[in-house]
């Protein structure tokens, strides 16, 4: 008998859910565990992960169409097992409603599948389905030693296909590795920046290479609300350049910067992106009682995958010329970054010192290319309500890295953004952490 | 034919008795016509005009349009790489063989298969051969098909002397003999086989004894005399449709030219070939049909003119047919659905 | 010839005069190497590689063989098998067909069949490829049905200094070797080592390096695929020409050094396409740790799917020539494919 595997409720009041892709087409050879399809709710994305090992058969849910929960969606059958034995059409134990009885799983022959497999996608939906992903074995073996993902690649060759000079080469760059330059450790506490206002107050916590001033945009789309309280990571911004030698020495410089720019306040919310985002669990995690909640945008430190090579090449860079083609990697569509934008940012990482820092930080916690600091226990031991912001086309970390966690938080995948959706869409990230107009939180 | 080739007391050769004037003419006609098309070949060669190798019959025209006397179109014959005198003894037009031989859409494999290729299906010329005894099986097998199929077509199966040295030709000559199938090996033995003389190559005198280890009558006759060897063939024949099996017949005989383009005659003399050239089979047959009445010089000479005014117009044709085209290379391997 | 000079001196000679040579050391210095063939002897073969070698050697040494390729190449491994060295040419490789049997049932096995106890150091000589109107009897390239029959060494010489060296590699070889000499390359000229010159078996060689791309090409090919890479090397295209030499063995670590410097592989052969080295060479590509250097699909430039026709302008399409090379590699180089 095949193992059905069913589109699973994975919320309270769930009745449907939008298959969202297939990891795997008809007819390929599934493992027990690994990811088989995401599927959003009105309030999450999901991964389901294959619930037998063997070969899926019968896809009978399309990326975008809206399933109802416990619909049989395929077969996995077992190695061995021939489809057709199956004695009966799975979709007569399970009730599938009326409108859906046209697309009950039907037995294909590998003919039939081969042609069906690469499920078109869905408007709206990241195009990460692996057949859709075309590199060539030079790519994808460069671009497992950068750490770099090949979903967020632009490929030059015929097709769309990633060569291996597509990929941005990072840490084993080689010749053309700047040589370090020193910078000594400076003195003196991070730079805190604080604004005051009504409620409960947002502590905000800036990402690898940005600082905070990078949050104005979302600023301006929260307004005058909340009181606000921003932090520059050590070597950015306005902090002292600090030695930094692993993630939880980090961790423990932002333990203390938090109580000291919070002492007198309630609890608060804390909002981190990307490594702030890892900054701001671990907060949470240390400081569960001044935490009333959590916005995490693209939070680090969810899996091991980052493209490495990309902030690596803003640490680098020394003009606009090797800034701007790094920072058009941030953002879902490169025409964001301007011209004029990119001349501004490289002018605030003008200082050599400064980079070199941030390098040898990179290299303490993105080692080889690797986000080696892992918060997923530290986030699922958070009590506190989090929400998670990720943008679908985030070419730094994958979108997936929430998709899979086990979490009660809320999952936010923003379509049209990238690695940076605060900067390119601020608007809507102000309205998913319940900031849009000024409302509270 | 005439019924004149039962009179006893009819000494004349046998030829003479058995085909009627105008089939004699017709035959000097295509002997000279294959004299004239290879020598327009060779011309046409020399002046670059064909690509590859030739080889060329001239000598051995007897032996092709004499066998080739009593076939229909329903008679089939499998030929060798010294095939174009075959080819025209059995009716084929020199336009499309000349345009064959150029490479040409128009010629009988539309370009693909040159000099050694040439085969015309449609008259029973099932095709000459680039492999030394490849047309021998498949003799057999042509007159198995007219056996089981119930005709009374026979196949002539022409070879050199050099191919009765292949397994094919011993393999093919016993399965014929063993099923009685109406083939009549034809061998044309010029006496080498490209440098090989049958007397280093071959453990016989004389190729039609081995007739004898196949059971099945073997004769051998002088190649250059157009009569032996239609009386040769027509017994054969004969034998063939009334479904008494294969016999063997050997005609001796001489090319004249090298083997192919490239040969430089180490292996024979100067007067050996000019002793076979004094045995001209044209001259002879011209001669002999002036003799007896069915032609004079005035005759002969318009025949032969008659002949160079086609193989003339063949090489005109020739050259002016369209090529294939190149897109077409893969065309012909597999039948067109 | 005369006596060979034993230095190591490098004279230019043809292709064809470097086998020769390579048979005339073989010969003064072991008198178990005899030579068999059609058409060896006073003809010095049908491209005159073995010219007036029965001159020097007699023919009890020097055997025209009859047109008998079955028999003739068994009974040089039978000679192999109980103490003679023979080297039997195939007067076209495409004649090698009739004596598949005796190639592949019995030279390539009897050592294996026997335990081991047996040896056959039989080398078969094989005029073969296209390019001089043959048409498909006469044209084939046919290396690759050898390479996937274990027990036979298979090589391809592209030069002159090759020709002999491997001839003599084979005669030292206690295996059966079949040596593909290719018909268009008998004249070329070039350096050739004096005396007792050996290419190794196995080995094969960097011609032209580069860094864009790697063409693996055997026997002419990989004198076009030269020429082609000159011309991209004017467009700054810098491509890498490996001449495999030997497709059985098959010299896995140079082609795959070479792929793992370029990441783009081009494989150029006369051979029909599928299913002929360049599937071999894919593969093992594929399989291997090379396979993450690939930067691109992996080309084969074959010949066309269909036999070789006549017509020249056909004949030429139907295998990869310099231009057809160019524009596939430049293609690949710049990332097209
Ligand atoms: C199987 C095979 N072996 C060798 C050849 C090369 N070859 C072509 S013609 C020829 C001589 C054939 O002699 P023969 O059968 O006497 O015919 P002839 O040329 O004398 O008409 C040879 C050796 C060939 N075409 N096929
Ligand atoms: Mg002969």
């Amino acid at each position: 008998m095949p193992t059905e595997v069913i589109l699973p409720k994975v919320d309270m009041d769930m009745t449907h859910g939008t298959l969202a892709v297939w990891h795997a087409g008809d007819g390929e050879i599934v493992a027990k565990g690994a990811p088989l399809f995401d599927i959003e709710t009105d309030k999450a994305a999901m991964e389901v992960e294959a619930p037998a090992t063997g070969r899926l058969t019968g896809i009978a849910a399309k990326p975008g169409e809206k399933v109802a929960v416990g619909t049989v969606v395929a077969l996995i059958y077992a190695e061995g097992e021939v489809p057709g034995s199956a004695p009966a059409a799975p979709a007569a134990t399970v009730p599938v409603p009326d409108h859906r009885a046209d697309r009950v799983p039907s037995i294909q022959t590998p003919a039939e599948t081969s042609r069906a497999a690469p499920a078109p996608t869905a408007p709206g939906v990241l195009a990460k389905d692996a057949t859709a992903l075309r590199a060539t074995p030079a790519a994808r073996s460069a671009a497992r030693k950068a750490g770099v993902l090949l979903e967020g690649i632009t490929g030059t060759g015929p097709l769309g296909r990633i060569q291996r000079d597509d990929v941005p080469t990072g840490l084993d760059a080689g010749p053309d590795k700047p040589l370090p330059q020193s910078w000594t450790p400076q003195p003196g506490p991070l730079n805190v920046r604080s604004r005051k206002g009504s409620g409960p107050t947002l502590v905000m916590l800036h990402g690898f290479t940005a600082d905070s001033q990078s949050w104005a945009p979302l600023e301006k789309a929260i307004g005058s609300g909340p009181a606000l309280i921003r932090i520059d990571l050590p070597c950015h911004g306005r902090s002292p350049l600090r030695r930094i030698t692993g993630f939880a020495g980090l961790a423990r410089m932002m333990v203390e910067a938090f109580d000291e720019a919070t002492r007198d306040l309630g609890m608060v919310h804390l909002l981190g992106h990307s490594l702030g985002g890892a900054l701001a669990i671990a907060i949470a995690d240390i400081r569960p009682r001044r935490v009333v909640g959590l916005s995490l945008i693209a939070p680090a430190g969810l899996g091991p995958e980052i493209d490495a090579a990309t902030l690596l090449g803003i640490t680098r860079a020394t003009r606009t010329e090797s800034l701007a083609p790094w920072l058009r990697r941030l953002t879902a569509s490169p025409d964001m970054i301007s011209d004029s934008y990119a001349e501004a940012a490289m002018r605030a990482r003008g200082d050599g010192a400064m980079r070199a820092a941030q390098a040898d930080m990179a290299d303490a916690i993105l080692t080889d290319g690797t986000q080696t600091f892992d918060v997923q226990a530290a986030l699922h031991r958070l009590t506190a309500p989090t929400r998670i912001i990720w943008g679908r086309q985030d070419k730094i970390i994958p979108s997936r890295h929430a998709t899979a966690q086990r979490t009660d938080a809320a999952i936010h995948l923003l379509d049209g953004a990238g690695h940076i959706p605060q900067m390119e869409c601020p608007e809507r990230v102000a309205r998913v952490i319940g900031l849009g107009g000024g409302s509270p939180l | 034919m005439t019924a004149s080739d039962t009179k006893m007391t009819d000494n004349r050769p046998f030829a003479i008795r058995a085909y009627t004037p105008d089939e004699l003419r017709g035959a000097l006609k295509r002997m000279y016509l294959i004299r004239r098309f290879e020598e327009g070949a060779e011309d046409s060669y020399m002046r670059g005009l064909i690509h590859g190798t030739m080889h060329l019959s001239i000598g051995q025209e007897a032996s092709a349009v004499a066998t080739c006397m009593e076939l229909t179109d329903d008679d089939k014959i499998t030929s060798t790489h010294r095939g174009h005198g075959h080819c025209i003894a059995k009716g084929a037009d020199v336009g499309r063989m000349f345009a064959e031989f150029f490479g040409k859409e128009t010629g009988y494999c539309h370009g693909r298969g040159g000099s050694m290729h040439i085969a015309d299906v449609k008259t029973g010329n099932l095709g000459a051969n680039g492999i030394v005894g490849g047309g021998l099986p498949i003799a057999v097998g042509a007159a198995l098909s007219a056996k089981r199929l119930g005709k009374s077509d026979v196949t002539v199966c022409f070879f050199g002397d050099g191919a009765n040295n292949e397994g094919a030709f011993h393999e093919s000559l016993n399965m014929a003999s063993v099923w009685k199938l109406p083939v009549v090996f034809v061998c044309e033995n010029n006496q080498y086989g490209m440098s090989t003389s049958i007397r280093r190559s071959t453990a016989v005198a004389r190729i039609s004894d081995r007739a004898a280890a196949y059971s099945m009558p073997g004769v051998t006759v002088d190649g250059n005399d157009f009569s032996a060897v239609a009386e040769a063939v027509h017994l054969a024949n004969a034998r063939a449709r009334a479904g008494d099996g294969p016999s063997l017949v050997e005609n001796l005989t001489y090319r004249w030219r090298g083997h192919s383009k490239s040969d430089r005659n180490r292996y024979r003399t100067k007067e050996e070939i000019e002793m076979w050239m004094g045995q001209d089979p044209i001259t002879r047959f011209r001669t002999e049909l002036i003799a007896h009445g069915i032609t004079d010089e005035a005759g002969a000479d318009a025949i032969e003119a008659a002949a160079v005014a086609d193989m003339e117009a063949g090489i005109a044709f020739a050259k002016a047919s369209p090529a294939p085209d190149v897109s077409e290379v893969t065309r012909y391997v597999y039948a067109e659905v | 010839m005369n006596a060979v000079p034993q230095d190591t001196a490098l004279r230019t000679l043809s292709y064809a005069e470097a086998i020769r040579e390579a048979m005339a050391i073989a010969m003064e210095a072991d008198p178990a190497v005899i030579l068999m063939g059609e058409d060896i002897g006073v003809y010095g073969g049908a491209f005159q590689v073995t010219l007036d070698l029965v001159d020097r050697f007699g023919p009890d040494r020097v055997m025209d063989t009859p047109i008998s390729e079955l028999g003739g190449a068994g009974v040089a491994v039978g000679a192999a098998l109980t103490g003679l060295k023979p080297i039997f040419e195939f007067q076209f490789s495409d004649f090698a067909m009739l004596a598949m049997e005796q190639i592949v049932n019995q030279a390539a096995k009897l050592r294996y069949m026997l335990g081991g106890e047996a040896s056959v150091p039989v080398v078969f000589r094989l005029p073969s490829g296209s390019g001089t109107g043959a048409a498909a009897q006469h044209s084939q390239s046919i290396e690759a049905w050898f390479g996937h029959v274990p027990g036979l060494k298979v090589l391809q010489p592209s030069t002159p200094a090759d020709a002999k060296g491997m001839l003599l590699a084979a005669l030292a070889d206690p295996d059966p070797v079949m040596i593909f000499e290719h018909k268009l390359l008998y004249k070329m000229k070039g350096p050739v080592p004096a005396g007792h010159h050996l290419t190794p078996i196995g080995k094969a060689a960097v011609r032209r390096e580069g860094s864009d791309l790697t063409i693996v090409a055997g026997s002419i090919m990989v004198h076009r695929a030269l020429e082609a890479a000159g011309r991209l090397a004017t467009e700054g295209i810098s491509a890498e020409v490996v001449d495999l030499r030997s497709i059985r063995p098959i010299d896995h670590e140079t082609i795959l050094a070479s792929v793992r410097k370029t990441g783009r592989l081009m494989v150029v052969y006369e051979g029909v396409k599928a299913f002929g080295v360049g599937a071999e060479i894919s593969a093992l590509v594929a399989e291997s740790d090379a396979f993450d250097f690939l930067d691109a699909p992996i080309l084969r430039l074959g010949a066309a799917d269909a036999p070789v026709p006549y017509n020249p302008d056909l004949e030429r399409a139907s295998v990869p020539q310099v231009d057809s090379i160019e524009s596939a590699a430049r293609r690949l180089a710049r990332r097209e494919v």
